[in-house]
């Protein structure tokens, strides 16, 4: 697409209200972009693109993802943009690629890093065709945006560009048959001492053959579709892994990736959504040139933001806090997965409402009843406390997962539910939350801290 | 006796989270028979008697293949409506039984035409909105949120009369479509364990007596609730 008077009056304007924003001390990563795709929809395919294109998406891990190969590769002295203050919308990589371009439109960088929205694929690629595509994983997410993963796939399939590399999620199927005449590398972990022969999932949403609708077998499942599978009936199955985790050992912390030779790579944590991710960085960064040397130092040093995780250490408790991002009805079953394994007694707070929704409307609920509510029903979880908006309906949920009324304590203020935790013969408190709620978890967070401390000093006197 | 419940196709009618009503269902009548049928095999309505036929929510590719399976018991189903058999069909799986399903590009899916309704796609526009709507003397809250609308005639057999949200379509206040005992409704989501008054009617319309909930006290408490923050928006 040429460059013509509007596209350069369009990437001035955007320019100088970025120049201006930034003057006035205001955030400048959403409206330059906002404004370059309003007057002129096609300027995504009008401004220069860097040669590179590394593109992360998929429904849970995207950001984590961009976050490790953007430290990898900046660690190791490449130069790129990226939209990581920003969205990752087309707005958002058009801010970027202004912020990147010099007056002529040209790009100063060679290279991009761009985490992209699955649902805003229709906007960005017919102007953007990344060199590598990552795709993490296709869940049920909000359902009011994104309907199911049928429909997302779908959007995916039929707008990501035929001269992109796929770099794909080997153990989900969704994923795995994206965009099928596309150059692909699959990444993926072998069975796992975990896995099991059966979907202890509520929600498992590819069950017959994309080919023939026969039924499909699995060989193994690690949670919700994720697993390998074959069709009963044509030659479908599960794809051949290119890097492959064969071994996981959770003693040394480390992990043998397997691909044209075998490497070792350091962990993060133990938490197997981590795992994913780390493997998705490694792979592209491999495809891109790097070696091990390169990455695994600078992987290991990675620590998960606060915001999505933190452990801490209060008297003989641990404080564990979980981000479980409300309405993604996977992503709070891993979280409610990961507490149920956990050694120990366990006390869990739960905080999922949508602050927003909660300020301005009654929740769509129906999330609820997609996510493993069944897994907090473990003999090691002894008390359950929930607050916020929707606490009639988590207190209905949670009795419907079998939960016994006496260990739940449910009510509207969240904060002092602390008031109502009963530490005796507690090990680990974990506070599950929600993005919207990371303040109310910092403020629970504390007082969960002077709650220890204060019992402490009385069993020392 | 004890009752039977048909779920259809549960393994692909299973969006958002709808199953979750027949979960609750069986706590409240643990000793009825629950009988899932897989896509791949015969319905058992068609050969015996069943006291409930439910069907939830499903993708658009699924929708087609589901009314392809069902056409050869359209006159059974018909049947069926006439006796009374209890259907409590939500979401999209309500267009099987409308006359066709028209796509953006004005393609049109031939549905079993039970129903002189139909639904237009735009995969591009979800619709979502928050609902109440009357049945008989009974609130009824939920949320839709789907890709279709419904249009045609519903004025001699809607399911609720809207109070909150929109019924068909946006210009609609008629949701939804009630038959005899066939309840069809694009409300999705554990609509009853949100309604426990509507969910004792289902009850009593299976031939259950006096019926009592499971959790009743506490669905109570969340239907209040929610009932008060819908009406406040
Ligand atoms: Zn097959």
């Amino acid at each position: 697409m040429k460059k013509n008077l509007k596209f350069y009056i369009v990437l001035y304007l955007a320019k100088l209200s970025r120049i201006a924003l930034k003057l006035i001390g205001r955030d400048a990563t959403y409206f330059p972009g906002k404004l370059a795709v309003t007057l002129c929809p096609d300027f995504l395919g009008r401004i220069d693109k860097p040669k590179t294109i590394i593109g992360v998406t998929g429904t849970n891990g995207k950001t984590t993802v961009c976050n490790m190969i953007e430290d990898v590769l900046k660690e190791n002295g490449y130069e790129f943009i990226d939209n990581h203050l920003g969205s990752n919308i087309n707005s958002g990589l058009a801010t970027a690629l202004i912020e990147g371009a010099t007056l002529l439109g040209k790009q100063k960088k060679e290279l991009a890093v761009f985490e992209i929205d699955e649902r805003s694929s229709v906007k960005i690629y017919p102007y953007i065709t990344p060199t590598y595509l990552v795709c993490t994983n296709l869940f049920r997410d909000s359902l009011k945006r994104n309907a199911h993963t049928e429909f997302i796939s779908s959007i995916l399939s039929n707008n990501i560009p035929s001269q992109t590399t796929l770099i794909l999620n080997g153990d989900d199927l969704i994923v795995s048959n994206l965009s099928p005449n596309n150059n692909r590398i699959y990444f993926g972990i072998d069975r796992l001492k975990t896995d099991t022969d059966k979907c202890e999932n509520i929600v498992r949403d590819i069950t017959v053959c994309p080919k023939c609708d026969s039924k499909l077998e699995y060989d193994f499942v690690r949670y919700n579709h994720i697993g390998r599978a074959h069709c009963i009936k044509c030659n479908f199955q599960s794809p051949k892994i290119n890097y492959e985790v064969t071994n996981i050992d959770f003693e040394k912390m480390q992990m043998t990736i397997k691909s044209k030779s075998e490497e070792k790579y350091d962990l993060i944590n133990n938490n197997i959504i981590n795992i994913y991710n780390m493997l998705a960085t490694i792979t592209v960064l491999k495809e891109l040139g790097l070696n091990q040397e390169q990455i695994n130092p600078i992987l290991k040093k990675q620590k998960i933001v606060d915001t999505r995780y933190s452990k801490e250490k209060e008297g003989n408790i641990e404080i564990i806090t979980q981000l479980a991002k409300g309405m993604n009805p996977i992503a709070c079953s891993r979280a409610f997965d990961y507490v149920r394994k956990e050694e120990g007694n366990k006390a869990v707070f739960i905080l999922l409402d949508d602050l927003h929704e909660a300020a301005n409307s009654s929740e769509n609920i129906a999330w609820h009843y997609d996510t493993d509510y069944e897994f907090l029903n473990s003999e090691s979880i002894k008390q359950i406390l929930t607050g916020g908006a929707r606490y009639l309906d988590t207190y209905v949920r949670l009795q419907i997962a079998q939960i016994p009324k006496e260990k739940i304590v449910h009510q509207r203020e969240e904060t002092t539910l602390v008031d109502k935790l009963n530490l005796k013969g507690i090990d680990k408190i974990f506070i599950l939350h929600d993005l919207y709620s990371i303040d109310l978890k910092n403020q629970l967070k504390k007082k969960v801290k002077d709650k220890i401390l204060e019992q402490n000093k009385q069993t020392e006197n | 006796m004890d009752k039977k419940i048909e779920i259809l196709f549960p393994e692909f009618c299973n969006l958002y989270g709808d199953i979750s009503n027949m979960k609750y269902l069986h706590k409240c009548i643990p000793k009825a028979n629950f009988i899932e049928t897989n896509f791949n095999d015969e319905p058992a309505f068609v050969t015996q008697k069943v006291d409930l036929i439910y069907m939830g929510p499903m993708t658009e590719k699924t929708q087609e293949k589901v009314i392809e399976k069902l056409k050869p018991y359209k006159q059974r189903i018909e049947q069926l409506i006439e006796e009374n058999t209890v259907f409590l069909i939500t979401g999209n799986a309500g267009e099987i039984f409308g006359k066709y399903i028209e796509n953006e590009d004005g393609s049109k899916i031939e549905a079993l035409g039970i129903f002189e309704t139909y639904a237009k796609r735009n995969m591009m526009h979800r619709h979502n909105s928050n609902f109440i709507g009357k049945y008989e003397e009974i609130e009824i809250v939920g949320f839709k949120s789907q890709f279709t609308l419904g249009y045609g005639d519903n004025q001699k057999n809607y399911f609720a009369e809207v109070e909150k949200g929109i019924g068909l379509n946006e210009q609609s206040k008629l949701e939804g479509i009630k038959k005899n005992n066939f309840i069809s409704t694009y409300v999705i989501g554990p609509i009853l364990i949100l309604n426990p008054e509507f969910t004792k009617k289902i009850l009593e319309k299976i031939g259950i007596e006096e019926p009592k909930l499971a959790l009743e006290e506490d669905l109570k408490n969340a239907y209040v609730q929610r009932l008060k923050e819908l009406k406040s928006l």
